[in-house]
């Protein structure tokens, strides 16, 4: 840039000072960390048994169910959709994977990917009406939640199927380092989630496809592909977790994941991940997971009536929303 | 105009948290003119007018306003248009479903003191207003068949109804085309020689000699500069928007075209897309040569994007498109991207930003295979790339890790152009590259192009703004009705003949867009 001659670069217009709290609550995941600390510390308080060992095992086993959904719901999130059906999927792959292991004599491995590909496909029937017939994800996935429970009572006639394969038994009652397999599972899959969101093309394109679709398209990218991906893995993750608490409860019970859609919706949320897509993460999703369940655990220690848990699920995620809000006030400031 | 002052608000200041935004803003308006406020993005125009306007209420900033002599405690901006203050907002905002009649007396239904609505009285008063007021709207019409200008016409007939004394317009011709602004400036006349006051915020230079009385330059939040019309002159009014002499808007072209044919356009033809058996574009021929800068132009509607969008193979078309000589496939961005065609599409907000990601994500989002191996993307790399672009084009961010919605409209430009040039482009569409962008930055943008087409990149640009269209271009071609319907190098081009061509046309085809909802 030579001949013409005016503008040097300036510089820049006075730099906002922002207060280091400011600073603080926009890093995202700082924002509901606050809240986690504090709930931790408020129980606590009340009764010491809320961080003893065992209660702190009993929390992190029962987390890890809807923990691996929300992994896939996360990603989901991001790219701008969101799935409702996942409990009813969680149930479909239990019923499906024990019929067939329990009554039809298929092997294990096979029962258990059978369970994954039931998962698969609701995901792939989620996408196909979402993206290829254009039914709002809210009213195709919440049909889905209905029809895929109606798959499962039909195939189990309503009734438990047991007795499961004796390796899967002794997988789901097994308390390494006090805790279970499926939590193991979780975080290694939590791991694994965080680095593809953060360090792969793959997750960089769910973070453009959520964000502004036009601009995605642009660049070359199928928000349709991208999306549908998202739909298969929540579906992928939903089975294996309806089947990892059917390992743990010994049974395929045709009611395994009910309700588990809206406590992965409030977790994700609580967490940060934008309920319009294009922000989020997988740390966040985590912290979102932790407060739900120290809020649920600890109300029981501190002996609050049960029902006061299902009123506080809502109350926080007015709370964590809000939070949000604020949080991103803070971030497009000045 | 008789040199009382009608409004007056001194001493203005306001804070947000750690910056400034307006101190000890002086801000005087004449009974009966129409005044103009420029100044830059972020100068502090939208701050003046929110206090003037009541949504920052009394309190939140220092300093008094008056209207007739009388202090002003605006509570709200419901409460400042009771108190005199009408308000043209820059957005568009309608409620569609809505018919014109009651898009104008929305909130204030009825006449007296009932609480039933009478659709026919209402009608009835806004046909007599619209006609007192000679503004050519249909009070029966939806508003959601309006043109965007009509729509706009809409909230001036709102913003009017409650018979203010000061109308502000905050930026009103952003998206209007040149007949569109022209009948706007024709409203606003007919305002002022009723004796209505107008506030008029821009950026455009143009619009303050042809339309205003008096104007007041505003500059990093204090008032800079105060021009009456006698005193009026770019250098003057520049200088004081921008705090620094620009000589020269439109940078020198050093650089000439080959002969060369990098892109020809045969038989280029775009279905309407909402009206069938119509064409939107029809049967349109052009040809770009290396380090060349075709303009196209024509009026709001007359298919400029279009053809740009059809190009780069987001929209369906037929016809043939060759990149160098071998015909590319249309319909498909992929095979325009890697044909080398680069697309700055027109609405960033639109179609140019991911909202929630940082200036580094932004500019690499388009070229991801050249910051990753394999699957995996290398963090290492995508910082040197996105830093390279940030300081080639000069982007002014605290990082490159700052959120792109936190840039100025000029910056976040040079984001979207920055990142349609990593991918190396022979070609490069460029849809109004300087909407919403301010003075300083439109020039670093025309020194942009400059220096790409002096590298043999040829360019092709949409402009609703003449003067620019002009000044950067090597050729033009003129759309209208679907059609070209002239064409002529830079030694022929005036303003004169590009509107003659644009709207000449436009009578012999009396359907075409602006026309035809006009009647």
């Amino acid at each position: 840039m030579t001949k013409a001659t005016a503008l040097e670069p300036e510089s820049k217009a006075p730099k906002a000072r922002e207060s280091i709290f400011r600073r603080i609550i926009a890093i995202p995941e700082v924002g509901i960390l606050i809240p986690l600390i504090g709930f931790v510390l408020f129980f606590y308080l009340i009764n010491h048994t809320m961080l003893a060992p065992k209660n702190i095992a009993n929390m992190l086993r029962a987390v890890s169910f809807v923990g691996i959904i929300a992994l896939g719901q996360t990603f989901l999130m991001i790219s701008g959709e969101f799935d409702l059906s996942v409990g009813s999927t969680a149930g479909l792959a239990a019923i499906v994977s024990s019929q067939l292991m329990v009554n039809e004599g298929w092997s294990v491995p096979m029962g258990i990917l059978a369970g994954l590909a039931a998962g698969a496909a609701v995901g792939m029937v989620n996408s196909f009406v979402v993206l290829k017939m254009g039914v709002p994800a809210f009213i195709a996935t919440l049909a889905m939640l209905y029809m895929a429970r109606g798959i499962t009572y039909l195939i189990s006639k309503g009734y438990s199927i047991y007795p499961l394969p004796e390796v899967l038994n002794k997988f789901g009652v097994a308390q390494p380092l006090g805790i279970s397999w499926s939590f193991f599972v979780f975080i290694v899959l939590a791991v694994i989630f965080d680095q593809i969101l953060r360090r792969t093309v793959h997750g960089r394109k769910l973070y453009a496809v959520g964000g502004n679709k036009e601009v995605a398209k642009l660049a070359g990218i199928s928000p349709n592909r991208i999306k549908a991906s998202g739909f298969i893995l929540v579906g992928i993750m939903a089975a294996l977790a309806g089947m990892m608490l059917m390992s743990r409860i010994v049974t395929g019970q045709p009611t395994i994941g009910q309700g588990w859609e809206l406590n992965v919706i409030a977790a994700v949320v609580i967490g940060g991940v934008s309920l319009w897509g294009g922000s989020g993460s997988i740390a966040g999703a985590l912290i979102g997971l932790l407060i739900m369940q120290v809020v649920n655990t600890g109300l029981i220690i501190i002996n609050v009536d049960p029902y006061w848990q299902t009123f506080a699920v809502g109350a926080i995620m007015i709370l964590a929303v809000y939070v949000d809000l604020l949080r991103r006030k803070a971030k497009t400031s000045a | 105009m008789d040199g009382t002052i009608l409004l007056e608000m001194n001493r203005i200041t306001k804070r947000f948290p750690g910056v400034v935004a307006l101190d000890g803003v002086a801000f005087h308006v004449q009974q009966g003119e129409i005044h103009g406020l420029i100044g830059e993005n972020g100068a502090g125009k939208s701050t003046l007018m929110k206090i003037l306007s009541g949504t920052y209420p009394t309190g939140t900033y220092e300093g008094e306003i008056k209207l007739q002599g009388k202090p002003l405690d605006l509570r709200s901006p419901h409460d400042a248009l009771n108190q005199g203050i009408g308000v043209v907002p820059q957005e568009i905002s309608v409620i569609p479903e809505l018919t014109v009649a009651e898009n104008v007396v929305v909130g204030r239904w009825t006449g007296g003191r009932s609480q039933l609505i009478n659709m026919r009285a209402i009608v009835r008063r806004v046909t007599e207003f619209l006609a007192a007021e000679n503004i050519h709207l249909n009070a029966r019409q939806m508003v959601s068949k309006l043109t965007a200008a009509q729509k706009q016409e809409v909230m001036i007939a709102r913003a009017l109804y409650t018979n203010p004394s000061v109308l502000i317009l905050d930026e009103p011709t952003s998206s209007l085309s040149l007949n569109e602004i022209d009948n706007l400036f024709r409203i606003l006349r007919d305002l002022r020689a009723r004796g209505t006051t107008c506030i008029f915020i821009t950026h455009k230079l143009r619009e303050i000699y042809e339309l205003t009385d008096r104007t007041t330059v505003l500059r990093d939040g204090q008032v800079a500069a105060e021009f009456d019309r006698e005193g009026y002159s770019d250098r003057a009014i520049i200088q004081a928007m921008v705090g620094r002499t620009i000589d020269q808007m439109y940078p020198t072209r050093d650089s000439d075209s080959d002969s060369d044919e990098v892109l020809r356009v045969e038989n280029l033809t775009i279905a309407h897309p909402t009206i069938a058996n119509r064409n939107m574009i029809e049967n349109v021929n052009f040809t770009l040569r290396r380090g060349e800068i075709l303009g196209i132009s024509g009026l709001v509607g007359a298919g400029r994007s279009e053809v740009l969008n059809a190009i780069y193979g987001r929209l369906k078309a037929s016809g043939r498109i060759l990149v160098e000589g071998k015909e590319i496939k249309m319909g498909s961005t992929t095979e325009g991207k890697r044909a080398g065609i680069a697309l700055v599409t027109e609405d960033r907000k639109i179609d140019g930003l991911l909202p929630e990601l940082g200036v580094r994500q932004n500019i690499t989002v388009n070229n991801l295979r050249l910051i990753s191996r394999a699957f995996l993307l290398n963090p290492r790399k995508e910082r040197e790339v996105a830093t390279q672009s940030v300081r080639n084009l000069n982007i002014q961010t605290p990082s490159i890790e700052a959120l792109i919605i936190n840039l100025s409209g000029g910056n976040q430009q040079k984001v979207v152009i920055g990142r349609v040039l990593l991918g190396a482009p022979k070609i490069l569409l460029l849809d109004e590259p300087t909407k919403g962008v301010d003075v300083g930055a439109k020039n670093e943008i025309y020194k942009i192009m400059i220096d790409l087409v002096r590298e043999g990149i040829s360019i092709i640009m949409v402009s609703s703004e003449l003067p620019e269209l002009l000044a950067m271009c090597d050729r033009f071609v003129v759309l209208a009705g679907g059609r070209i319907v002239d064409e002529f190098g830079k030694d022929e081009a005036s303003e004169h003949r590009v509107m003659l061509a644009a709207t000449g046309a436009l009578q012999e085809n009396a359907t075409a867009p602006a026309m035809g909802a006009m009647a």
